[in-house]
């Protein structure tokens, strides 16, 4: 059946602009190239980082350890094999979590952002990172754990208060049926209620707790492990797939608004809260690895956009490349300002982001807003 | 092909605001909703489009398809509904915020049969002569042009105005409302536009529906229905009747002219100072 037959209205359409097809190939074909760039700048990035150290790793060490690891044949020699041990066990991990714990903020960002109309929103918007911060500061009362961020007790106080916060917040938006500013009111209360909670622990606690509390809160890759970085990767290919699914239904509640979007066919309610599950779990997961580390999740949708512009069904992909590309610049960065002192990462990042953010703002206001 | 709307019934809690509508709406019919503030018009354009509940009544189509129980792209296929004004977060695009209207369609990549029935809504609109600019730097009277080029992206069968002129000057009020009658005609789509401007919804309307406290108390000809009575009880003002170029206009009666004219401003030259400055006079 032709087209024109089902559909009366476009009976006498032209068949479009002359030269707008080839427009919008030239446009997708820019969009796919930033993401193909950006992808080859992670990748020659992270293996810059991998050098970055005392150790004297050279790319040829590199190379070596991944077809080693590959070919499953090690090294004989007894420098050559604690090199490659140190590459494999301490700094593919740490670039690897970087990477994949940059993009997941992102992602969230961009989500957040999205789903609650706001580009001041960042993945912290709606509590997580102060329910985290209590989480985490209890464990490390309760248990006596040292900041470093693969240990499993800190891993798990922050994550079990993230999910508690996030389960309120959810809650709470599917039976009041709430819109994204009371939402966003709802994340500002429990961002204060577990600020304050935190607040009460570091008040009472003793010196070398209230340091740990606050070298957990700078956020770092410095003590990355394997299952972190394994963890982080499932995640993402898990949600990444319904996250692009939904790109459409992302465009209109960002673009249309609630009312609009539901006359477009889009489900808003479950879209939003699906996606916002989402969301707040990749948070969660990623600062119970890393403490807190802003500025990523509200900085890189916006680099994105400037790029590749709003739409959803790039944007997502973009702002993972720019965050995963931000946070391992500034773990390389940190480790070679005062090496072999390491600043933390969740430091770095907004010292190195907010030049660039605010360059941005300047030079290109209008995309912008 | 005619909207249905049978003893509709809508409201917000305990609150009901829809008191059972019934109503007619033909293919290639504009027709204008009228009523105060808060008489329910907004409401009844949002059930049609599937984004309020009703609690009881039915709305058809065709006299076979029951609206409120097609699945919810397949509704968005059929109906498409304009909002007041354009969102203004983020800077998508003309031709992607245009492309929104296509959503009920395409999973994640539009087709080129999508992008046909954007551009044809573009040019339809008149809105190819502004570019790819952003829907940020649009004036109001362009932003609406955009979305009535959203909702007609969705090749709607049945097309719903909620107060689209609102915030715009009386340029972009009757450009707007030219086009809606333009493409209801063109389109033949069955059309409902939610105006508070009785005199132009005269001009552009084929018949006008008067709601009242939730309630239809009139509909018809607007040179039918328009009378000094109906307006006092819908709006509590006192109003007089005249015809131009064919058209039923409204005008404030003449007893009720005086009282409401105190005050006249006048420019006064204050010497001292040099310059201009109004003065209330009594």
């Amino acid at each position: 059946m032709s087209s024109t037959q089902t559909d009366p209205y476009l009976a006498d359409a032209v068949s479009g602009e002359p030269g707008s097809s080839r427009r919008r190939r030239d446009r997708y074909a820019y969009q796919n190239g930033a993401i193909v760039l950006g992808i080859a700048a992670v990748i020659v990035t992270a293996l810059v980082g991998i050098q970055i150290g005392t150790s004297g790793a050279t790319l040829g060490h590199v190379l070596g350890t991944f077809y080693a690891k590959i070919t499953a044949t090690p090294p004989t020699e007894r420098a050559a094999l604690q090199i490659q041990n140190i590459i494999w066990e301490l700094r593919v991990p740490r670039i690897a979590l970087a990477i994949l714990g940059g993009a997941a903020l992102a992602i969230a960002g961009t989500l957040f952002q999205g789903l609650l109309r706001n580009p001041l929103v960042s993945p912290y918007t709606l509590g997580i990172a102060p329910a985290a911060a209590f989480g985490a500061s209890l464990a490390i009362v309760v248990f006596g754990a040292t900041a470093g961020s693969a240990n499993i007790p800190l891993v798990i106080g922050a994550l079990l208060f993230s999910f508690l916060n996030t389960a309120l917040v959810l809650s709470l938006a599917s039976a009041r049926n709430l819109n994204a500013t009371t939402l966003i009111l709802v994340g500002i209360a429990l961002s204060q209620l577990f600020g304050a909670l935190t607040a009460c622990i570091q008040y009472f606690a003793q010196d070398e707790v209230l340091a740990a509390i606050v070298r957990w809160t700078w956020g770092s890759v410095n003590n990355s492990a394997w299952y972190q970085v394994l963890v982080m990767f499932a995640l993402l290919a898990l949600t990444l797939p319904y996250i692009r699914f939904r790109s459409g239904a992302l465009n209109a509640i960002a673009f249309a608004g609630d009312d609009s979007a539901k006359s477009l066919g889009v489900a808003v309610s479950r879209v939003r809260l699906e996606s916002i599950a989402i969301a707040a779990t990749l948070t969660a997961v990623t600062i119970a690895f890393t403490g807190i580390i802003g500025f990523v999740g509200l900085v890189a949708p916006h680099i994105a956009r400037l790029v590749v512009g709003p739409n959803h069904r790039f944007l997502i992909t973009f702002s993972a490349i720019i965050g995963a590309l931000l946070l391992v610049v500034s773990d390389a960065v940190g480790r070679l300002v005062i090496s072999p002192g390491v600043i933390p990462v969740g430091i770095i990042d907004a010292l190195v982001g907010a030049p660039i953010f605010l360059y941005l703002i300047l030079t290109r206001q209008k995309a912008i807003e | 092909m005619t909207l249905a709307i049978d003893s509709l019934v809508v409201g917000y809690g305990k609150r009901t605001v829809v008191k059972g509508a019934t109503l007619r709406i033909g293919k290639g019919e504009l027709v204008g909703l009228l009523g105060s503030n808060g008489s329910g018009k907004s409401t009844l354009i949002k059930t049609i489009a599937g984004i309020n509940r009703h609690s009881a009544g039915t709305i058809t189509w065709d006299g076979t398809t029951d609206l409120a129980g097609l699945p919810r792209r397949e509704l968005a296929k059929l109906v498409a509904y304009v909002p007041q004004s354009i969102s203004l977060s983020f800077g998508l695009d003309i031709k992607e915020a245009v492309l929104l209207g296509r959503t009920p369609y395409f999973g994640t990549r539009p087709s080129e049969r999508d992008w046909q029935h954007v551009e044809q809504a573009i040019r339809l609109l008149g809105l190819n002569e502004l570019g790819d600019r952003a829907v940020t730097e649009l004036s109001g009277g362009q932003g609406q042009r955009v979305l009535i080029a959203r909702a007609l992206a969705q090749n709607p069968k049945i097309l719903l105005l909620d107060e689209p002129t609102s915030a715009l000057d009386i340029r972009y009020q009757w450009q707007t409302l030219t086009i809606a009658r333009q493409v209801t005609r063109k389109n033949d789509v069955a059309a409902v536009i939610a105006i508070h401007d009785l005199n132009q919804a005269a001009r552009f309307c084929d018949r006008v529906i008067f709601l009242n406290d939730g309630e239809i108390i009139a509909e018809g000809r607007p040179a039918d229905v328009y009378s000094p009575e109906l307006i006092k009880t819908v709006y509590g003002v006192e109003v007089e009747l005249s015809t131009h170029k064919g058209f039923v206009q409204i005008h404030p009666a003449a007893d009720q002219d005086e009282p409401q004219r105190p005050v006249h401003l006048a420019a006064v030259h204050t010497s001292s100072v040099g310059e201009s400055r109004l003065q209330a006079q009594g």
